[in-house]
């Protein structure tokens, strides 16, 4: 393995709060072993395109540079809304769009900047891209985030605290505003995969009921569920729903053959969705369908809400804060110690390395054994199931 | 001397009993590969010239019951099972690089290509299995994509091939290529029915990749240069982008002075694509965006009706 002079620090696509404490903590760390540390503008895109950008698309992540980051943030590098050198859009000389591998032309510059090593801050599809890199040569160690806590092969992936926080604080409103306006709040909250981010920001607040990806959750129980708690001295009620959650005994979900028949003209390879299941695939519905579906079932008023995209934003809490420091560090002893093509898990109470293609393709759900749904039941939240 | 029916194309899709894309009930072709990106595409599985994985996940059995993707010859990574009570297989589309033959090891066929390579002869020959309907519905023949117009000598050579068994042709495009290909084909073609997403070129830039300045050109050149040929130019109208007056009187002017422009048609946009893009591993990008609604619709074609001198009643 070839001796680690200057390091690279990555940054996939989306926003998560506090990304410049991991930044903080693997710069720190390298600096201590004599490494330099720059950080790649917009994700890949500064050494794809360091024409556009000042100083060639990097930035010198020197002690100086460290000092005056705020932990709290995440503005130390920019993001790009695609993080995928391997189908790169461009126009070619017949002005026609394309996609386009880069993947040679990023490992080039890589080289050419001396960066021996890349520490990828990735989530999603993120994780396969940086296989395919690693496959081609690079040496890197990944990063976990994900604010909805969904990646496999690590406890608690960084910027999960911070969203959890928020949501439960955005919760404690919405069931004052229930409890006052005597209503039933149904609450959308980020997880398209996993129900982590609804569990326990549900149970934290006492929700009445939480649904999960995991668990497709039958909506005639949901109803008798919420009357049997809603009375003269509780007149109000909260539900938290996740964004990928799915529904049974909801009304309105068969397609009549005309509109199959407008469907196939428009669409020619659209297929008729399975009937007697009702799958969210769009963020924001999933608030608006439940409380349609209930208010039909129920006399008490339905407010639907979306905390959605408000969760990705803000400042970390005290411990991603804590995590990212430590993510960051770790990630220069997996280098040190001549590591490649790993992720850092986070295994209470140590930082493990775990084989990239091992998480890639997992996804952290809820199990039904699962301390947290326990938990949730022994309180009396409805979890779905 | 090679026939000009033996060359080879990248075919999507081949559909029986079409009968939105021209007159009559037709055949429509669908090519692959597409030069713009149009974040409304309904039709995501034709934009990329290259074959594609097509996975289905609702057709598939399982990992216990089955499992064969999970296993050599399948890249590794490239299918793999969630934990929980569902273990049907999910697709991870950036390690999914299989062949047909992989493909084809599927027993319930959830694992798919998107694309195949096929001779002009052998579109042909699908086309004219329903010749007899073309003739009794004034129908034929559309070819359509992606973008038909990429594979100029495929195109040319199916329409080729079928006007010289009598077939009606037409072709449904966006315009975005070099004249010299929308000149090739153009000569086969009976019907050219072409799309005007926006006349703005910053917000055609924005909203498909390109801007339209050399679209607008072919588009004159061919009512010009081909005054024999029919065009019917659309909007896939989309509120927020496009379903405004503005628009539509734009679109009006643009064709004015051309009497072989025949009709001008607005599609309404509808999300029905989006579930394909899932089989595809895709991020559907406008998935917040409304439906036109029936009265805008009807108010935005009365101007178009207006135009063209028709009664709006009698539509």
């Amino acid at each position: 393995m070839k001796e680690i002079k200057r390091v690279a620090i990555a940054l996939g696509a989306g926003f998560t709060p506090g990304v410049n404490a991991i930044i903080m903590g693997a710069a720190i760390s390298a600096h201590r072993l004599g490494w330099q540390v720059v950080g790649i503008i917009d994700g890949f895109e500064g050494l794809l395109f360091p024409e556009r950008y000042p100083n060639k698309g990097l930035i010198d992540l020197n002690a100086d540079t460290i000092s005056k980051l705020n932990p709290l943030e995440s503005d130390a590098m920019g993001t790009a809304s695609m993080v995928d050198p391997f189908n790169v859009r461009s126009i070619n000389d017949l002005d026609m769009v394309e996609e386009v591998d880069m993947s040679d032309l990023l490992l080039q510059n890589l080289k050419k900047e001396n960066i021996d090593a890349v520490i990828a801050i990735m989530m999603g599809r993120g994780l396969s891209i940086l296989h395919k890199l690693n496959l081609k040569g690079l040496q890197s160690v990944c990063i976990p985030r994900s604010v909805e806590n969904d990646m496999a092969a690590t406890a608690v992936s960084f910027g999960f605290n911070s969203a959890l926080s928020f949501t439960i604080e955005m919760l404690d409103r919405a069931k004052g505003a229930a409890k006052s306006a005597h209503r039933v709040g149904v609450i959308e909250v980020l997880g398209a995969k996993s129900g982590w981010l609804a569990l326990q920001s549900g149970t934290a607040v006492l929700a009445d009921a939480v649904i999960m990806p995991e668990y497709p959750c039958d909506v005639n129980r949901l109803a008798e569920h919420l009357k049997s708690r809603i009375n003269r001295d509780r007149p109000y009620g909260l539900v938290v729903v996740a964004e990928g959650a799915s529904f049974t005994n909801l009304s309105g979900t068969t397609t009549s053959e005309k509109s199959m028949a407008l469907k196939k003209a428009l669409s020619p390879l659209a297929k008729e969705e399975e009937s007697g299941q009702f799958v969210i695939n769009r963020s924001g519905k999933a608030a608006a369908v439940l409380s349609n579906a209930l208010q039909s079932m129920m006399t008490e008023e339905i407010f639907p809400l979306v905390l959605g995209p408000w969760t990705r934003g803000g400042s970390a809490t005290a411990v991603d804060r804590q995590l990212g420091l430590a993510y960051g560090s770790a990630s220069v002893r997996a280098l040190q110690s001549g590591q490649s093509g790993t992720m850092v898990s986070f295994m209470p109470p140590s930082m493990q390395f775990v084989p990239l293609i091992d998480s890639l393709n997992k996804v952290r759900t809820v199990q039904e054994e699962s301390y947290f749904i326990e938990i949730a039941r022994s309180l009396g939240i409805f979890t779905g199931e | 001397m090679e026939n000009y029916l033996d060359i080879k194309g990248r075919v999507l899709n081949i559909q029986r009993y079409c009968g939105e894309d021209g007159p009559g009930t037709r055949t429509t072709v669908f090519v692959k590969g597409c030069s713009l990106r149009c974040k409304w595409c309904s039709n995501p599985e034709s934009i990329k010239q290259k074959y594609e994985l097509d996975y289905d996940r609702k057709l598939c059995k399982g990992a216990a019951a089955c499992g064969k993707c999970l296993k050599e010859p399948f890249p590794q990574g490239a299918f793999y099972v969630v934990d929980g009570p569902d273990d049907k297989v999910h697709a991870n589309w950036d390690l999914a690089n299989i062949t047909e033959e992989m493909a084809g090891l599927c027993p319930t066929g959830a694992i798919g290509i998107f694309g195949r390579e096929m001779t002009a002869r052998a579109v042909l020959d699908e086309v004219l299995k329903d010749e007899s309907m073309y003739r009794n519905t004034g129908g034929g023949l559309t070819i359509s994509g992606g973008e038909c117009l990429l594979q100029p000598d495929f195109t040319a050579a199916i329409l080729r091939g079928a006007q010289e068994s009598g077939i009606h042709t037409a072709i449904e495009t966006a315009g975005n290529v070099p004249w010299a290909y929308m000149e090739k084909v153009l000569q086969y073609v009976d019907l050219m029915l072409h799309d005007n997403k926006l006349m703005d070129a910053e917000r055609h830039k924005k909203w498909t990749g390109v801007d339209n300045k050399r679209i607008l050109e072919n588009f004159k050149k061919a009512y010009e240069m081909f005054p024999e040929k029919q065009f019917i130019t659309r909007t896939p109208t989309i509120p927020g982008i496009n379903a405004t007056e503005e628009h539509i009187r734009a679109v009006l002017e643009f064709i004015r002075p051309y009497k072989n422009v025949i009709d001008y048609e607005l599609l309404p946009y509808h999300r029905y694509g989006t579930g394909k893009y899932e089989f595809l591993g895709k991020v559907y990008e406008l998935k917040d965006f409304e439906s036109p609604s029936d009265e805008l619709l009807q108010h935005l074609r009365g101007i178009i009706d207006e135009a063209f001198g028709r009664n709006t009643q009698e539509k």
